[in-house]
Parts: structure tokens; sequence; C-alpha cells
């Protein structure tokens, strides 16, 4: 009895502690995001735009988050070049990603290992190296400064091809038979892959489409080269980035957190609704490398 | 030893592939030879003329494809693409000036010139591996009417794109589009590596061309502008960040994982959304905020000194070992929550009669931890784990937004900084100095020290892949 | 054998087809586009007819096209107005189409030398960039009576800023890219000595900002111990000869001088307001003077920057004259070129100038506009003034030198030299001027 409730101590001891290290561990994780909110109601008009040494502002306002909306700012425009540029490619890379990996898992060809052990070689570069070579190509397509759009889409989309693992390691684990079975009934590959395999695969599909999504959002580099100073084209990330880092924009702190807010609601929303497919992702991901 | 023994069997692996190479080429152009000896008319034009022998039997997808590169191959070279190659070996000579009127006169492009040289390049290999296949299909189509046997009809060619062919048609955009903006940059900028493109050198109103070496010694000599000391050192660090951006995030994650997976532990999913939300939340949002927050006069050092707890600001990122201390340590932040969804899904996996006897045998937490728990861990993760540490070697968005880089130092040249990654480094020298030459090198460099851990890591990994094992 | 290629080869064809096209499409692109626009202009010449003649003077047909300008986003609305004012006065440029975009002066320059092709015509930058933007082939040279407007109209610093090896590149539009001591009254009590402001920012619990790890506010010490440090170019924008003499007893002092201050509970290295969280005081331009105003309110004061002590002598703080500047990138067709210049020529003229201060406080580098008593008037722009009279205006320098100098501030302010002797400090001084001379060839 008594060796009974000094186990039951002792594991109610080991629970309060961990639940001490959790909620530690939460505040620390949610800090920067509640400071994120709560300095962007500060306003820049009554109090001060730039940054200051206190959190609570002295009273909450949404002058940062009107300004956004206001004619002095073109928030909305970039707002919207940052999803549709997002929206893209969330579909195309998806595509691509399904075509290549139903190639590289369900077929057997010349070259197939060729191909994976190049693309993997290819992996290893790092990307900013190709980045002025990438501008000019571009610029050769039109599809810069104005044509940033697109450009960027196309950008994203082309080599989009290399990053089919974790789709790839999926597919590899439904079974073979299924496809064999479908064949003797006449059915071609491209029916299959159309009517059986997207199906099956739909978590996946749906991680693929999710972190396509999520990607551009926080594509600064490229998009600023891109762009090359056409703020027409601008996504989030270059226009709000110069608020932060140039001296052309002081007092602009507020009204980079509440354009911060803006971008991470819906992105934090869509995430939060499809995170069981994410978790599959990455889980399936990891463990097929 | 073990070492020794794995490099010679790569330098004897080179070494036969050069030989079948070498093999594989003679038996090819006889191959050709004899296709032409024994070939029909047909056949013998369509060495000429690219798709003539399949025209010639209804295959006219076949020949449209073949002959329509034909054209368009021979239009491109002779109005754009020879304009250029001609001046590979110089990159251009006529230097632009400025006419009497004070308008520029440009001359030649070096940049163009080697980009469309090299386009050009991969355009004749293409085109001589597509001559190739056609030769071999009218060699193919001969034998196979000899034998008395039918030839694919156009709608057949077309429907088996949707069938045993699928292959192509899933793999030709992917294919070409990695090819267009992956490969053709990343040639062009290792050929950079071998030229003086800098800033002092910029297309269009300066040439740059081949300078050979020259920038590898630069990058490898230690004198007071050379590269040498600052690249050993921003190298080191880059190997030590990579080491503990992965190893501490992997178990401080697994951690977190086991203490939330707990028995008895309530709000299971609660827990798992509030650490998700770093994965969510755009980086460029909360790493500059982060980094501010860490500023001299941010948020925690107003705060701390407000309280009386110090009594003038740290210098989180204006001292070196702080600033390295502290990414490592923000990076957890980043990184866990990834762990903690990974090691979550895998923990669940580990049979529970396993624990179940440990438990038996007298096995505390501890010894089970050590014993099943991080075996399997390891085991099952072992690829990931080098993924994560070639990721980490290139882990740009981290160490950009939060550090920058710095703080810089009189020790380091080129305007590296403390926590500078090569390839932060890299994005210095391409953005802020234009100094593309220097900066292809490094590239080049980090491209070598990726695929050597990456080969040396894979080889003695427990679970060497198995991909067909799982199908 | 199999059709394995089909679709290699289609996708070939694709590129093929695109990148053939590319050569001739940059050429194409004009005429289209002006065709429209050239009736307007016919229509309007017309209506304007009868006022040329009158004056009897035969006005150039410049026919018609489009220019891109990049300004920074304050003036925008400015410079968008002011151009519009100028056609709209002189309708033989009013054939075309001029678009302003929001392009601070730092990105605009980065932008110009990644691809001047891609860039504005007309872009506005800080003058420590125009060597940069000249060996990439970003500007044309102004020649003949636009350089004499140059040399006339501004005073001496910012003629010279935009001057290099004899060749003028570019048309000054303010002389006020200088900094001096913006404070709260409150707080510092007496703004002409350094030691003493620390003290008083100290004891107030308020910081003293100074950014000494950037090469531009370095010299403040340098310089102020007498030291030199400039360069000598040719007209291609190479760097020749390195005059420095950091590696010296002065020199050892200035770096003193920073160690000292960097080891000051109350100093935070920085130099932008909207940045600052706790300022006592701080060294920074005319561009903060808003954001000054907004933050210190009633306390709100400006001086010029005090003098520092070391080893019992005071020096007085130096510093860069700097400049903002506008410049036309090199162009192949004669009249646009022409359009470019007289556009650029009236923003940088009296007129604008004058304006421009009046709306968004510039301070001008027009001698006239100087003079006048608006801008005498203004508490920065004196400040910045008084402050000149101990400046040097900042020649050229090459990109290198301002990461070096960054590299310097770092390791002051990690504390590498905390400890360090005078012989040490001196070694490293060395250092710093070999590396210096070896960016000149």
């Amino acid at each position: 009895m008594a060796k009974e409730a000094s186990m039951k101590r002792r594991r109610a001891i080991g629970n309060a502690v961990t639940y001490a290290i959790l909620i530690i561990i939460s505040i620390v994780w949610l800090f920067p995001f509640v400071c994120l909110i709560i300095q962007s109601f500060r306003s820049y008009i009554t109090e001060f735009g730039g940054m200051v040494n206190y959190l609570i502002p002295k009273e909450f306002s949404l002058d940062s988050y009107k300004f956004l909306f206001s004619e002095e700012s073109q928030f909305v425009k970039w707002y919207g070049n940052t999803l549709t540029i997002a929206a893209f490619v969330a579909v195309f890379q998806t595509i691509i990603v399904i075509c290549v990996s139903y190639a590289l898992s369900r077929m057997r060809f010349k070259g197939r290992r060729a191909l994976m052990n190049f693309w993997l070689v290819l992996g290893m570069f790092p990307g900013f190296l190709t980045m002025i070579c990438l501008y000019f190509l571009l610029k050769e397509l039109g599809l810069t400064q104005q044509g940033a759009i697109p450009g960027l889409i196309l950008i994203s989309v082309a080599s989009s091809g290399m990053g089919y693992y974790v789709f790839k390691g999926y597919m590899d684990t439904i079974p073979k038979s299924l496809d064999e079975a479908a064949r003797i009934d006449g059915a071609t590959r491209a029916q299959i892959l159309y009517i059986m395999m997207l199906p099956l695969a739909k978590p996946i599909v749906i991680y693929t489409a999710l972190t396509a999504f999520m990607a551009p959002w926080c594509d600064y580099i490229f998009a600023s080269y891109v762009s090359l100073g056409n703020s027409d084209t601008y996504n989030v990330a270059v226009a709000m980035y110069r608020w932060v880092k140039t001296n052309d924009y002081q007092g602009y702190f507020t009204r980079f957190c509440a354009g911060g807010i803006l971008v991470a609601v819906p992105v934090t929303i869509l995430f939060m609704c499809l995170q069981k497919y994410y978790v599959e992702g990455v889980t399936g991901g990891a463990v097929k490398g | 030893m073990k070492e020794m023994e794995k490099n010679s069997g790569i330098f004897k692996k080179a070494g036969s592939a050069i030989v079948n190479f070498f093999k594989w080429l003679s038996t090819d152009l006889k191959d050709i030879g004899t296709t032409f000896a024994n070939g029909d008319w047909k056949t013998r034009v369509s060495f000429l003329i690219m798709g003539f022998g399949q025209l010639m039997h209804k295959q006219y997808a076949r020949f449209v494809a073949f002959f329509g590169i034909e054209v368009l191959f021979i239009y491109y070279m002779a109005t754009f693409g020879a304009t250029y190659l001609k001046d590979i070996t110089t990159l251009g000579t006529k230097k632009s000036g400025w006419n009497p009127d004070g308008t520029m006169a440009y001359g030649d492009n070096s940049f163009f010139i080697l980009l469309f040289s090299l386009l050009s390049i991969i355009f004749i290999f293409a085109f001589i591996f597509l001559w190739r296949v056609n030769v071999r299909q009218n060699r193919d189509r001969q034998i196979l009417l000899a034998q008395g046997k039918k030839l694919a009809t156009t709608k057949q060619d077309l429907h088996s794109l949707l069938d045993e062919n699928f292959d192509k048609t899933l793999l030709a955009l992917p294919f070409t589009g990695v090819f267009v903006f992956t490969v053709l940059p990343i040639i062009f900028m290792i050929c950079v590596a071998f030229t003086n493109y800098d800033y002092n050198h910029q297309s269009p109103t300066q040439l740059f061309t081949w300078v050979g070496i020259e920038n590898f010694k630069n990058l490898f000599s230690i004198g007071a502008t050379g590269f040498g000391k600052t690249f050993g050192k921003v190298l080191s660090w880059t190997l030590i960040w990579a080491f503990f951006a992965t190893f501490l995030n992997y178990f401080l994650g697994m951690g977190v994982a086991m203490l939330i997976n707990k028995k008895g532990i309530k709000f299971k999913k609660m827990w798992r959304t509030i650490l998700v939300m770093t994965i969510a939340i755009p980086q460029f949002v909360s790493l500059l905020y982060v980094s501010k927050m860490f500023a001299a006069d941010g948020l925690i050092n107003s705060y701390l000194m407000k309280w009386g707890w110090i009594e003038s600001a740290i210098p989180f990122w204006t001292d070196p070992t702080y600033a390295k201390v502290l990414v490592i340590i923000l990076n957890c932040w980043v990184g866990i929550p990834y762990l903690m969804l990974i090691a979550t899904g895998l923990l669940m996996n580990i049979p529970e009669d396993l624990y179940e006897s440990a438990r038996i045998d007298g096995a505390n937490a501890w010894q089970m931890f050590r014993k099943i728990t991080l075996p399997y861990m390891l085991f099952v993760t072992g690829p990931y784990l080098l993924t994560q540490f070639t990721g980490n070697l290139n882990n740009f968005n981290v160490i950009y937004l939060l550090s920058g880089g710095g703080p810089q130092s009189m020790e380091l040249t080129g305007s590296a900084g403390n926590t500078d990654l090569l390839v932060t480094w890299l994005y210095k020298m391409t953005y802020n100095n234009t100094d593309y030459k220097m900066a292809a090198v490094i590239g080049i460099m980090v491209f070598i020290v990726t695929a050597v851990i990456s080969l040396v890591v894979y080889n003695i990994l427990p679970s060497v892949k198995d991909e067909e094992g799982f199908q | 054998m199999k059709k394995r290629v089909l679709a290699l080869i289609m996708s070939t064809t694709m590129v093929a087809a695109a990148l053939a096209g590319c050569g001739s499409s940059e050429k194409a692109e004009t005429p289209a586009a002006d065709s429209a626009a050239t009736t307007e202009t016919k229509t309007e010449a017309k209506a304007d007819a009868p006022a040329a003649d009158a004056a009897t003077e035969e006005v150039k047909d410049y026919g018609t096209g489009e220019i891109k300008v990049w300004v920074a986003e304050n003036v925008q609305t400015f410079t968008e107005t002011k151009i519009k004012e100028f056609q709209d006065a002189n309708p033989e440029y009013a054939g075309y189409a001029v678009t302003v975009e929001p392009v601070g002066e730092g990105d605009a320059a980065s932008n110009m030398i990644t691809d001047v092709a891609g860039g504005a015509d007309i872009f506005g930058f800080a003058q420590d960039q125009l060597a940069r933007l000249v060996s990439a082939g970003a500007l044309s040279p102004v020649v003949g009576d636009n350089a004499t407007f140059v040399n006339e109209q501004n005073d001496a610093g910012a003629a010279s800023a935009a001057t290099m090896a004899g060749t003028v590149f570019a048309y000054p539009l303010t002389s006020d890219n200088g900094y001096f001591l913006y404070y709260d009254k409150s707080v510092v009590t007496d703004p002409t000595s350094l030691d003493k402001i620390v003290a008083d920012c100290e004891a107030a619990g308020k910081s003293f900002y100074m950014e000494i790890n950037s090469a531009w506010y370095q010299p403040a010490f340098f310089f102020g111990t007498g030291c030199t440090l400039t360069y000598d170019t040719d007209d291609m924008g190479n760097f020749t000869t390195c005059n420095i003499d950091y590696a010296s007893d002065n020199g050892v002092k200035a770096l003193k001088a920073m160690i000292n201050l960097h080891k000051s509970s109350a100093f935070v290295n920085g130099s932008s307001l909207s940045a600052a969280t706790n300022v006592g005081a701080i060294v920074d331009g005319t561009w903060d003077s808003g954001a000054a105003k907004e933050l210190f309110g009633d306390n709100y004061a400006c001086a010029k920057l005090p003098t520092f002590n070391v080893d019992g002598t005071d020096y007085q703080f130096s510093g860069f004259g700097g400049f903002k500047l506008m410049g036309i990138k090199p162009q192949t067709d004669a009249n646009k070129l022409a359009v470019c210049h007289a556009i650029v020529k009236h923003l940088s003229s009296e007129e604008v100038q004058l304006a421009r201060y009046n709306e968004v406080g510039w301070g001008p580098s027009n001698v006239a506009v100087q003079q006048s008593d608006a801008v005498k008037a203004d508490e920065a722009l004196s400040a910045l003034a008084e402050q000149l009279a101990f400046t040097i205006p900042q020649g050229q320098y090459p990109n290198d030198y301002w990461a070096l100098g960054t590299s310097l501030g770092d390791s002051v302010i990690a504390g590498e030299y905390d400890n360090a002797s005078d012989e040490e400090l001196m070694k490293v001084l060395e250092d710093f001027q070999a590396t210096c001379q070896s960016y000149a060839q």
C-alpha cells in the first residue's frame, strides 16, 4: 500500500514538473508573437512608430492597420501579389512534384537512377549561387520588374521537380500490386495516376501544396532582385523588409508589426486546418529521407 | 585505413568509368557506321534530314518532332548561337565607349556571350543526342521490317505517351525546367569562378574574361587581403553551427515530444499547436522581430535593465561569442517544433511491449531511453539527420534574418562576419559587393563541403536505403 | 528505337524557340509604344505653335519616349509634381512619359549596379556610391554648360562630390548628408563635451547613440585627431592611390577614444532614431529631424558634435560632409539623354531645391538657397552647418572601405581591444591602413 502511494505521489510530482516545463516552453514560444501583436496596436501618430523600450502601448489604436489599407500604402497590392504567387506556386509545384514522383516511383526506365543521382548532386549547390544568372535569364524572357510576378512563379516552379523526395517516399509505400491489378484491367499509366494514385496520396498532395504555398511569403532575397525597384510587383517580404532595414522609413516599426500580423494570420489559419496532413508529410519525409 | 581503401575505391571506379566511356564511344561510332553502310536509302537520307525515314513510313509525329528540332536548331545556331559562340574564348573584345554626342556605344556583353555560348553548347550536345536517336530509330525500323513486324502508327506513338512512355510525358516539363533554371545557371556560375567578373568588370559597360584559377588562389592565400584565414574561420563556424543546429534541435525536439506524449499529460493537442505556430508564421516576420528584441536597446535588454537585473545591456549581437550562442539557441526556437512533430509520430511506432518488458527487468526511464528509444530513433531518422545537417550548412534565413552574419571583425576579410555561414557570405559577396567571381568560388566550396560530408556520412549510415524494400 | 525522346524534343523545341526569339525582342519594343505617343505630341505641338512663333524661338523636337525615375519614397510625389510642372512649362520635353518610382538611395545604387539596363534612367543616390556607379557604367558624364551649372550653382563640396577625376557625373540635390548631435534638453546639460554628455546619459539612465561600426561615422574620431584618409580615382572609377595615416599616434588616440566610448554603459551603437529606444543623445543627420522632433517633443535640441578627450587633450569631432546626388544612366538615344539632363538639371535648380527644402526639409546644395532665410533659421541645418566647419567634404571611397570600417567598429564594440596596449592598437591600425591601401591599385 505504502509503495503504491509513493508511486502515485512520484507520478503526480513528475506530471507537475512536466506541466511546469510545458508551460514555460509555451510562454517562450508564444512570447514573440504576443509582443508582435501588442506592438502592432501602438499608434504611430499619437505615440511613436519606431522601436521603444516598453511593451504595452499607452493606448491601443488601429492606426497601423488603417495605414496599411489606406491610399498611402500599396500594402493591399503587395499582399495580393504574394497571394497570387503563393496560389500559383502551390498548384503548379504540386503538379510537377506529382509528375516526377509518379515517374520515379512507379516506372522503371533507362536513366532513372542517373537522373535521381544527378538531381541529388545538383541540390548540393547553394541556391544563391545562381541568383545573378537567374535574374538575367528571367530578364531575357521579360519576366523581371513589371513581369516579376510570373517570373517568380516560373522560378519557384521550374526547379521544383528536384523536391520530389517526400512525395516519392510516400508513393513507394503504396503497394505496387494495386497498379498491376489496374493494368490487367486495361488502365493506362495515366489513368492509374489520376484515378487511383492521387486519391490514395491525398495527405501528401495537401502537404506538398501547403509547403509550396507557405514558401513565397518568406521569399525576400530573390524577389527583391527580380522586382528590381518596381514597387508594383513587390511581395510583402520585399516591401516590409525595407520598413525595418532602410533609413528611408523612420517610424515604420509598428506598421511592420501590423503587416506581419496580417501576413501571419491567414497562413497560420490555413496551416492549423491542414496540420494533420502536414504532420504526416514531415514525419514521412523524415523516415524516408 | 578504411578511409584509404574507400578513397582508392572511388579512384578505381572513376578510372573504370572513363575506360568504359571510351569503350562505349567506340562501339557507338562503329554502330553508326554500320547503320549507314547497311542502311537503305531512307535511312541514309535520314542522316541528313532527320525524321525522313519515319516520314516515309507514315510516322508523322516522329517526323514533325525530329525535323522540327533540326530546323529550329539550325535556325537558332545560325542566327543566334554562333554569334555568341565565336567569342567564347575571349568573352568579347569590343569595349564600350562614349559617342561624341554623349550617348553610350555599348560593346560586347561578356555576360551574355558566356551564358548563350553555354546554352548553345548544351543545345549542340542535345542535338547530337537526338540525331543519334534518330539514326537508331531508322536502324530499328529496318530490323523490324526485315522481321516482318509492323511499325507503330502515329496514333500508337501518341497513345504510348500516356501509357508505357508516360514517364517521358511526366518528366519532360520538370526536366526542362531543372535544366534551364538550375543546370544552366550552375554551369554558368562554375565558369564565372574562372573569370574576373566583379564590380570592376561588369557587363554591359565593361568586359570580363578568363583568368584561370586566379580566384581559387585568392581564396586560399593567407596575406592581409587574402581570403585564406577568413575562409577557414567561416568554414569552421559553418560546421560548428550545422552540428549544433542539427543535434541540439534533434535531442531537444525529441525531449519535448516525449514530455507532451507522457502518460497523464492533458491537452496534448494544445501544446503541440502552440509550438507549431513558429512553423506557420513566415520567418521574415518572426525572426526579424526576434532579432530586434535582442538588440542592445531592444525589449529584452530594456526590461532586464528596468527590473534592475543587469547594469548595462547584454551585447547579444555585438559580441561574437554571444551572437554565436544566441543564433544557435534561437534556431532551437525555429527547429524544435519540426522535430517535435516528427518524433511524436515515430515514438508512437515503438512497440509498447518493448518498454513493458524493460520495466519488468527494472530499467529506469533513462535506461529505457538509451537502450530503446534512442537507437530506434537514430536508425529510422539517420538519413533525415544527414539532410538536416547539409540543410543547416546552408541555413540562410535564420542567420540572415537574425544576425545578418555580424558582428564583423578585423580578423575577417571580405566583409565576412563572425556568424556568417559560407552561404550568407556568398550572398554578401553577390549582393553587397557584386564580387561575382569570389561568390562563385565560395559557391563551389559549399558544394564540395556538402558533397564530401554527404558521401562520408552516407556510407557509415546503418540504414542504407533500400527503396524497393518498401514496395 | 522507342520514341522516348519525343517529349524531350518537344520541350527542347519550346525552349529553343523562346530563346531564339529573345535576340530580337529588345528592339521591337519601342516603336510600337512610340507611335501612339507621337501623335499625341504632334497635336500638342500644334497647339503650342503660336506661342513658339511669338517668341520666335525654334524649339527642338525631342520626340517621344519613356523615362523612369527612382527617388526616395518621401520625395516621390514632390518629384513627380516638379517634373510635371517642368514638362508643362517646356512642351518640347512633354513627349516623354515620366514615371517616378519609390526606390531609396541605397537600393537604387545597388539595383543600378546589378543591372544597368533594367535600372532607372534617372536616379537619386548618396554620394559615397559614385565611384561604384561609375565603374559599373551606370552614370553618364555631365559636360559643357551642364557641368558649369553644377559647379557654379552649388557649394564647392557638393560640386566636387559629383566630380571624379575632373569629370562631373551627377547633379547635387542636397548638402545635408552629414551628421551632428540631437539631444534631449532635459537629459544633456552641456552638449559641447562627449564626456559630459555620456555622464549625463548614464546618470539619467538614457543612452548615447553613435554608429561607430559605420565607416561613415568613424572618421569623426580619426579626422578629429588629425588623421587623413582619402582616395584618388581615375575617370573610370578605379582607385589609384590611397592617402592614409591612421597608423600613427593620432590614429591610436582616435581608436582609444572609440574604445573609451564603447566602455560606457550608456553607449549604444546605432544612428537610426526609429530603431533607438532610449535616447538621451544621438549622432544623426537631417533626415531624422522629423523623427527627432516627434520623439523629444519640447526637449528637442541639436548642436554641432562635441569634443572628446583622450589622454588629457580635447579634440573636436570631425566627420564627413556628404551630399545627395542625382544621376543619369548611359543612354543610346541622344534626344532622350538631352531630356534627362534637362529634367535633372531642373530638379537640381535653385527653385526646386528651395521647394524641396520647404516640403520635406532636405538641406540644399544650391548656394543661393543656402543663403535663404528659411534655411538659415532651420535648427538642424544650422547645427549641421556649424559642424561642417570641422568636417571634410566626403570624396570617393571604395566599397570595401565601408565593410572594413564595420569590421573595425564591430571589433571595438565586441571588446576585442578593451585591454590592448598602445602597441597592439598600433598593430590594428597598421593592418587597417595596409588593407585600405590594398584597395587602390
